[in-house]
C-alpha cells in the first residue's frame, strides 16, 4: 500500500511542479531578465507592486481591527460575519468584479468615478486578497492565550493597551502569515481586476493583465512576466510557512522543558 | 475595618459560588477539590469575571471597578509569563520596578525571557510583576502546583517567608491541605462554592465539621525544630514533646502525623513505635462513624467502637502512639 | 458520432448556433483562439473577425484554405444615457471622454485603430481608459454605463438591444471587416467539419448570418 501511496504523490506532485517547471524551461534566463526590461513589464510590475502595497495597507488597517473584535468576542450573528468575510474566498473573480461595478461602478449603488482607474486595481486587489488575511488574523488572535490577557488586566492594563501590547506582538507571526498569502492572492488578482479597472498599460495593467495582452503580440514577455509572478508567489508562499511555524508550535515563545 | 471583605456570589455552571469573607493583613488559604470554584473566587475578585455582591477593599467598593482599575497582585497558576518580553519587560508591565528584581533575587535574569527560566524562577518574577503594581490585595491560583517535588520544597520555603514579609491581605489557592497549612494563618476549605470551614490548619484537623473536611484535611501539621541523630530525625515541638522521624531534615520543619496512624491507649504500650504523647484528652469529635480525639498537641482518628471500648472521654490522659516511619516532615 | 469543436470569435456568439446547435462552441477573441489551436487546441473548424488569423495559421500548415463567409461593420456606441453627450466620433476628442476599445491584437482592436488612422483621429486613443480582450467586454461596459462610448461590431450592438446607442460613423472611416473560417487540419472528423462549413456558406447559413447583422460576401 505504501508504493501505492508513494505513486499517487509522486504523480501529484509531478502535475503541480510541472506547468512551473516549463515556464522556466521554456526560456532561458538570460531571455527572461531581458524581456523583463520590455516597457510592458516594466510598466506592470510598478502597477502591481503600487496596488498591491495600497491594497494591502488598506486590508491591514481595516482587517487587524476587524479580525480583533471577531477574535474576542462572541455574539449573536458572529458566524455570519465571519462568513461575510470569508464570501470573497468563494467567488469566482468575475462575479467578484461584477459586484464591485455594482456598488461602485458610475450606473451601480454608490455612483463613484473609480472603475478604469488604478484606484479600482487598489479595491479590487483588496476585495479579493482581504479575506486571506482576516481569516489568519482571527485565528492568529484565537491563539493567543486568554490567561496572558487576564493578567495583563489584572496588571492594570487597559483594552488598548491589552491590545498593542500583548495580542499583537503575540499574534504578530500569524498576521504576517496572512499578509504573506494576501499579497500573493492580490498580486495574481485578474478576473475582478479586469471587470472593474480595465485594462490600460501604465495606468490600471497589473502583471496578470499584462500577460494576458502579451501572449499574443510577444510571447517571450508573457513568459518572462508570468516567470517572475512564479517567483514572487513561491517566495510569498515559503514566507507564509516560516511565519506560520511559529504561530503554529510557538516555537519562538515555547517554554523550555525544563521546570 | 477589615482589609478585605467579600461578599460574592457568582453563577457557575452546576452550583453557585457564594463566599462570605473578612481578611486582615493575613494569608489565607482557599482549599478544596477541583471545581470547587477556588479559581473563580479569584478572578471575581480581581473583576476577571463578573460577580454579585460586594468586594470591598480597605473601606473601598471594588465592585463597579474594571480590572485594570482594581489593585491586586495576582500570581496565575502558569504564571502567565509575557513570553516576548524580557524578565524586565514583564515586571515594568504592571508598574515601575524599584528594587523588586533585587529584593526577589531575579535581578541577574533582569534580560532573560521566560522560556529560558526555571519553575521556581518563574515564579518570582510573577510575584515581582504582581508586586510592581503596588496591590492592595495579592492573589496566588495553586503557586505550587507547576513545580515538581523537589523544587516545591524550596519554593514554598521562600514564599511562606515572603508572605509574611510583605504583609499584605493574600488569597493563596490550593487542593493540597500541606501546601495550605504551610504557606497561610488561616484555611478555609470550599466545597461546592461554599466556604464549609474555615480556621487554623490545626483547627480544622482537630474539630472538622465534616467527614469532607477530616479527609481533605488530612493529618496533624506539627511545628518544630530539627536536628539528626542516631540515624533518625528528631524534632522538638514548642512544647517540648519530642517526635521523631524517619525522614531527613533540619531546621524549622512541620511533622504531618494522619490521625488514622495513631493508635490510643490508657498506658504506653512497650512496642517498636517512636512516638509517644501522652496527654489530657481536650477534645472528642464524632464525625460519621469515626472519633477524633485530640490530646496534647495530636489529633487521633479512631473507630467509633474503638473509642467507647477505650471509654474516651474529655479530661481523661491517654496515650497517642505512632511510628517514626509515619512522620512525614516538611522544611519550612 | 462525436461533436465538432467549432473555436469562434466572439462576435460570432448568437449566430452561430442558430446555423447549427450541434456543435460544441468556443468563442473568445480570435487571437486567442489562434494560440490556442497553435498549441495543439483540438479544434475542428476555426472562424475569425479577420483574416489575419486564419492566414496565418494556413501559412503554418494548420489548416485548410480560408474562406471569407461574413462582413461586418464596425459601430460607435454610447449608453443609452449618453451621460457623456456624444453626437459623432469627433465628440470623442473631448479629454476626459472614457472610451473603451479592443486591445491590439485582438480583430476588434486593430479594426478600432485602423478606422481612426484612417478618419485621422488618432488622437482620439489617449482617451482609452480600457483594452479590452473581448469584444463582448467592450459592448458589457458600455452597456453597464461604465464607459463612455465604445468600438464594437454592428451585430454585437443589435445582441444588447436598446441598452447602447449607435452613433452613425463616416463611411469613409469604416475598415474592411472580413470574417474568415478554415477547417483545421489536425481535425479527427473532415466530413463533418466540410458539412459544417457547407452550412455556413449555405443559404439558409447566410440568411441566418444577414438578420443577425453580419453583411455577407
Amino acid at each position: 500500500m505504501r508504493a501505492a501511496f508513494a505513486l499517487l504523490a509522486a504523480v501529484a506532485l509531478a502535475f503541480l511542479a510541472l506547468p512551473v517547471v516549463a515556464i522556466f524551461l521554456r526560456v532561458s534566463p538570460a531571455t527572461l531578465v531581458h524581456e523583463l526590461g520590455d516597457p510592458v513589464a516594466r510598466d506592470a510590475l510598478v502597477i502591481s507592486l503600487k496596488t498591491s502595497v495600497l491594497a494591502q495597507a488598506l486590508v491591514i488597517c481595516f482587517g487587524t481591527p476587524t479580525a480583533y473584535l471577531l477574535a474576542t468576542h462572541r455574539f449573536a450573528g458572529r458566524s455570519v460575519l465571519v462568513t461575510l468575510v470569508e464570501l470573497p474566498l468563494v467567488l469566482p473573480p468575475a462575479v467578484a468584479g461584477i459586484g464591485l461595478l455594482a456598488a461602485f461602478g458610475r450606473a451601480g449603488l454608490l455612483q463613484t468615478s473609480f472603475a478604469f482607474t488604478q484606484t479600482a486595481v487598489v479595491l479590487a486587489v483588496a476585495f479579493v486578497a482581504a479575506p486571506f488575511y482576516v481569516r489568519t488574523a482571527i485565528a492568529a488572535f484565537e491563539s493567543v492565550d486568554p490567561t496572558l490577557v487576564a493578567a495583563a488586566r489584572t496588571l492594570g492594563a487597559g483594552r488598548w493597551r491589552v491590545f498593542a501590547r500583548i495580542a499583537l506582538p503575540l499574534a504578530a507571526g500569524g498576521l504576517g502569515a496572512g499578509l504573506a498569502l494576501a499579497f500573493a492572492r492580490g498580486l495574481g488578482e485578474f478576473g475582478a481586476t479586469i471587470m472593474f479597472a480595465g485594462s490600460l498599460q501604465r495606468v490600471t495593467q497589473t502583471l496578470p493583465l499584462a500577460i494576458y495582452a502579451e501572449f499574443e503580440q510577444s510571447f517571450n514577455v508573457a513568459l518572462a512576466i508570468g516567470a517572475l509572478l512564479v517567483a514572487f508567489s513561491f517566495t510569498l508562499l515559503l514566507a507564509v510557512k516560516w511565519l506560520r511555524s511559529d504561530l503554529i508550535s510557538g516555537s519562538r515563545f515555547a517554554p523550555s522543558t525544563s521546570t | 475595618m477589615a482589609a478585605l471583605r467579600l461578599d460574592l456570589r457568582v453563577a457557575l455552571r452546576t452550583f453557585d459560588l457564594d463566599v462570605e469573607l473578612t481578611a486582615g493583613a493575613e494569608t489565607v488559604a482557599i482549599a478544596g477539590p477541583s471545581g470547587a470554584g477556588k479559581s473563580t473566587l479569584l478572578r471575581a475578585i480581581a473583576g476577571l469575571v463578573p460577580a454579585d455582591g460586594v468586594v470591598e477593599v480597605h473601606g473601598r467598593d471594588w465592585s463597579s471597578l474594571p480590572p485594570e482599575q482594581r489593585p491586586v497582585g495576582f500570581v496565575f497558576q502558569d504564571y502567565a509569563l509575557f513570553p516576548h518580553l524580557t524578565v524586565r519587560g514583564n515586571v515594568a508591565f504592571g508598574g515601575p520596578p524599584g528594587d523588586l528584581l533585587d529584593r526577589l533575587g531575579i535581578a541577574h535574569l533582569a534580560d532573560a525571557k521566560p522560556r529560558e527560566l526555571s519553575g521556581g524562577e518563574r515564579q518570582r518574577v510573577a510575584i515581582a510583576r504582581a508586586l510592581a503594581r503596588d496591590p492592595e490585595v495579592l492573589l496566588f491560583d495553586e503557586p505550587l502546583a507547576a513545580l515538581d517535588p523537589h523544587t516545591k520544597d524550596t519554593v514554598r520555603v521562600d514564599l511562606r517567608a515572603r508572605l509574611r514579609e510583605l504583609g499584605l491581605p493574600a488569597l493563596v489557592v490550593t487542593h493540597d491541605f500541606v501546601d495550605a497549612a504551610a504557606l497561610a494563618d488561616r484555611v478555609g476549605v470550599l466545597v461546592d462554592g461554599r466556604l464549609v470551614q474555615i480556621g487554623r490548619p490545626e483547627e480544622l484537623i482537630a474539630s472538622p465539621v465534616s467527614p469532607f473536611v477530616a479527609h481533605f484535611a488530612g493529618g496533624n501539621v506539627l511545628h518544630g525544630r530539627a536536628r539528626r541523630s542516631n540515624g533518625l530525625t528528631e524534632v522538638e515541638l514548642a512544647d517540648r514533646t519530642v517526635v521523631f522521624s524517619t525522614d531527613e531534615a533540619e531546621g524549622e520543619v512541620a511533622a504531618i502525623v494522619y490521625p488514622w496512624e495513631l493508635t490510643l491507649a490508657r498506658t504506653v504500650p512497650v512496642d517498636s513505635a517512636q512516638n509517644h504523647v501522652q496527654a489530657g484528652v481536650t477534645g472528642v469529635v464524632t464525625v460519621g462513624n469515626r472519633v477524633r480525639v485530640t490530646l496534647g498537641p495530636v489529633t487521633a482518628e479512631v473507630t467509633a467502637e474503638s473509642a467507647s471500648r477505650l471509654h474516651v472521654r474529655e479530661g481523661d490522659v491517654l496515650v497517642a502512639t505512632w511510628k517514626a516511619t509515619a512522620t512525614r516532615l516538611v522544611t519550612l | 458520432m462525436k461533436l465538432l469543436a467549432i473555436f469562434a470569435a466572439a462576435s460570432l456568439t448568437g449566430v452561430f448556433p442558430q446555423i447549427d446547435k450541434a456543435p460544441r462552441y468556443q468563442f473568445a477573441g480570435s487571437d486567442q483562439l489562434a494560440f490556442q489551436i497553435l498549441q495543439g487546441a483540438p479544434a475542428d473548424v476555426f472562424a475569425a473577425a479577420a483574416p489575419k488569423y486564419p492566414q496565418e495559421l494556413y501559412a503554418r500548415g494548420k489548416c485548410w484554405k480560408p474562406v471569407v463567409f461574413a462582413t461586418n461593420t464596425v459601430v460607435l456606441i454610447v449608453p443609452r444615457a449618453n451621460p457623456a453627450h456624444i453626437r459623432s466620433v469627433y465628440d470623442l476628442r473631448r479629454p476626459g471622454i472614457k472610451l473603451v476599445v479592443g486591445a491590439p491584437g485582438v480583430p476588434i482592436g486593430d479594426y478600432t485603430r485602423k478606422l481612426l488612422a484612417k478618419l485621422k483621429l488618432s488622437s482620439v486613443l489617449g482617451n482609452i481608459v480600457s483594452n479590452e480582450s473581448d469584444v463582448k467586454f467592450v459592448v458589457a461596459k458600455v452597456a453597464l454605463g461604465e464607459a463612455d462610448a465604445g468600438f464594437a461590431y454592428k451585430t454585437d450592438v443589435k445582441a444588447v438591444g436598446s441598452s447602447v446607442r449607435r452613433i452613425a460613423l463616416p463611411a469613409a472611416g469604416q475598415p474592411t471587416v472580413q470574417y474568415e473560417l478554415c477547417i483545421v487540419r489536425a481535425t479527427k472528423h473532415l466530413q463533418a467539419a466540410r458539412a459544417y462549413v457547407r452550412e455556413v456558406l449555405s443559404p439558409r447559413g447566410r440568411e441566418k448570418l444577414k438578420a443577425a447583422g453580419f453583411g455577407l460576401p
